[in-house]
């Protein structure tokens, strides 16, 4: 009876979920597509931190006119510009990632111009703390030393604010993502100037984030040696109706601070060695959905540049692709501190980045993705397999008991509860059991949710291909058995995405049913009708996963049904070699 | 029985109907240590029975012999 009551909940909670799906595609109104914004409009908005006392970097105040001047930027793995109205960084793109798995799409934006859809940009600056210094604004063109910004040839912008003072960003790049910037001041004037150098990372939009379960996307950085994660909703709650926007700040020690995406990342890198005051912010602007994201650095103390003097601050700015040996080398090379921690390892840092290794080492062995998954996955299974064999030989000793469990079961045929007992007071007197406890399977679940973490999270995975019909490990499965594998020309998942199974996922969802039949069912009738419908719920729930991840779990599965045959084989050999050695 | 107990309990029940059919079950003891922790927390409370359970778990495992294991009625002062 109370069983019969769970299941019909769980049928009832199930038919929710897809009726409110499309019910909310069908009937709510969807989120407008974010306005145009046009050149010709004037675009006036005053950024509120301008007047605070200690600075801090506000908002864009005008638009860059698109098509205002502009210092080319090439580079091996990047390319792109630099407005040289406002020195505004953002235009970069990655040479060697595509949008989707077409050789020919687009490249992948990872700054994004202003008058573009997706705005995200870099932008250096001064707040004065001598009344009416001129300082660079979003206005502001500047003069660059050279036409082309390469590793090879760095190029200095400058700008001179008609009272004594020449503003100079000094800029490099190396060959992978990293750009190093001087902020330098020369003092022509008669008086001494105090200035605060300041930097941002600025994204005036929302992006689609994917899951905020596994992954974490949006503004982050490393204070005094500790790692923060600010969501975009966050950033959005803590920073409305804040001064400043502030939904974050913390006074820091070097460290560094950016936005990342899943497998981008944008970040400001300070020298150190210096104190500065990090801060995420949620500010209005005129572009976009109407409110920007902001992560910036000012120096905590103002830098004084005495008559003839030239004041210098070094901020690095890295842009590009979050591979763990760039982002490793990069932190060696320049002492950043865990900067391999934009890569969202999570709560297993110690065990999943050693896998995360591991399976980038196999990848470029192997070549493909997919094999370095199987191929770790073995790995894996070699080393729990003492264990596993430990429990399953006396799989083997079980056959001896046989008859005496029979007894048992037969004295209390009617009491499930008692026969259990029974049956391990036994396993307990012979010194067999065929379970390995509860405690080996706790210490394996932080390794396996590292490794589903890991091959969810890696940029390896990222349109890599599989054999057959999976081009993309990263994306799901695009199969569906809901139109016939494509011969039917309708796709049931505009009614559900709950209508979108895939070949994989059946072949997962079959050999976990497979892996359960060899294990003995749980005493508890609705542990064991829960058993049976796990197979079944899976199969859906891991249906919309990275078929990457779908390919492990099946994988993971049919060894472990292997392993378990294979051992409860040997466990029987050695009484057929007896028996047959007395004939 | 008191709110952390009825908490515990209800997340030890959550664990066996969800968390337990993907990762097996695999108790070397009877009862399993699962019905033992609901057990433990509904009889002794939440303290106590958390800490009966902790104590079982960490004898589940393959250099222990398990079998029949209830949960004690009276806990002898440690």
């Amino acid at each position: 009876m109370d069983q019969k009551r769970l299941f019909l909940a769980i049928a009832i909670s199930l038919a929710i979920m897809v009726i409110f799906q499309v019910v909310i595609d069908k009937f709510l109104p969807h989120p407008p597509p974010a306005p145009v914004v046009t050149l010709a409009q004037p675009q006036h908005n005053a950024g509120p931190a301008q007047a605070t006392a200690a600075g801090a970097p506000g908002t864009a105040q005008t638009v860059p006119a698109a098509a205002g001047p502009r210092l080319a930027i090439d580079a091996p793995k990047l390319s792109g510009s630099i407005a040289l109205t406002g020195a505004v960084l953002d235009d970069i793109q990655l040479k060697e990632y595509h949008e989707t798995i077409s050789k020919t799409s687009p490249l992948v934006q990872i700054l994004g111009r202003r008058d573009g859809d997706k705005p995200t940009f870099v932008q250096f600056g001064w707040d004065a703390v001598t009344p009416n210094t001129p300082v660079p604004t979003d206005s502001t063109l500047w003069t660059a030393s050279a036409p082309k910004l390469t590793p090879a040839t760095p190029v200095t912008l400058s700008w001179n604010n008609g009272a004594g003072l020449t503003f100079q960003l000094a800029l490099a790049i190396d060959n992978n993502f990293m750009f190093t910037v001087h902020q330098q001041v020369i003092n022509h004037a008669s008086a001494a100037v105090q200035l605060y150098p300041w930097s941002r990372v600025v994204r005036d939009y929302t992006p689609q984030e994917k899951t905020t379960y596994i992954l974490h996307e949006g503004p982050l950085g490393v204070f005094n040696n500790t790692l923060k994660e600010i969501s975009y909703k966050t950033t959005k709650n803590d920073g409305t109706n804040t001064p400043g926007g502030t939904a974050f700040s913390e006074t820091s020690n070097g460290g560094w601070l950016g936005i990342t995406d899943k497998y981008w990342l944008n970040a400001l890198i300070p020298d150190q060695s210096e104190n500065l005051s990090g801060a995420v912010r949620y500010l209005p602007t005129e572009l976009g959905d109407g409110h920007a994201y902001q992560t910036d650095f000012i120096t905590t103390a103002a830098q004084t540049i005495a008559p003839g003097a030239t004041g210098d601050n070094l901020m690095r700015v890295f842009t590009g692709a979050k591979l763990i040996d760039t982002l490793d080398a990069y932190g060696t090379q320049y002492g950043i501190p865990s900067f391999d921690k934009a890569i969202d390892f999570g709560w297993f840092y110690f065990i999943t980045k050693p896998i995360f290794f591991a399976l980038d080492w196999l990848n470029s062995k192997i070549g493909n993705f997919g094999l370095a998954i199987m191929v770790f996955t073995i790995g894996v299974k070699l080393l729990f397999f003492p264990l596993a064999n430990y429990s399953y030989r006396s799989m083997g000793k079980m056959k001896a008991v046989a008859p005496k469990i029979k007894l048992i079961k037969e004295k209390y045929k009617d009491d499930n509860a008692k026969v259990q007992q029974e049956t391990m007071a036994l396993y307990k007197a012979e010194k067999i059991n065929p379970a390995s406890g509860c405690l080996p399977m706790l210490v394996q679940i932080p390794v396996f949710f590292s490794l589903y973490k890991v091959i969810y999270i890696t940029i390896e995975m990222r349109q890599a291909p599989f054999y057959g019909w999976i081009h993309d490990l990263s994306a799901p499965d695009p199969t569906n058995i809901f139109n016939l594998f494509g011969l039917i020309p309708f796709d049931p998942s505009t009614l559900s995405p709950f209508l979108a199974v895939g070949a994989l996922p059946l072949i997962m969802g079959f050999t976990m049913f497979l892996q359960q039949k060899l294990n003995p069912a749980p005493p508890d009738p609705v542990q064991a009708r829960m058993f049976q419908f796990m197979p079944i719920i899976f199969t859906f729930m891991l249906a919309r996963f990275p078929a990457g991840l779908v390919l492990y779990w099946t994988w993971n599965n049919l060894l472990t049904v292997g392993q378990q045959w294979l051992i409860m084989r040997r466990a029987a050999a050695p009484q057929q070699t007896r028996q047959l050695a007395k004939t | 029985m008191s709110p952390a107990a009825k908490l515990l309990s209800g997340s030890i029940r959550a664990y066996e109907l969800i968390l337990r059919p993907v990762i097996g079950a695999n108790c070397r003891f009877y009862p399993s240590c699962s019905a033992y922790a609901r057990e433990a927390v509904c009889t002794h409370g939440a303290f106590k029975g958390a800490m009966l359970a902790g104590r079982r778990i960490l004898s589940c495992h393959p250099w222990h012999p398990g079998g029949y294991d209830p949960v004690p009625q009276n806990i002898p002062e440690a």
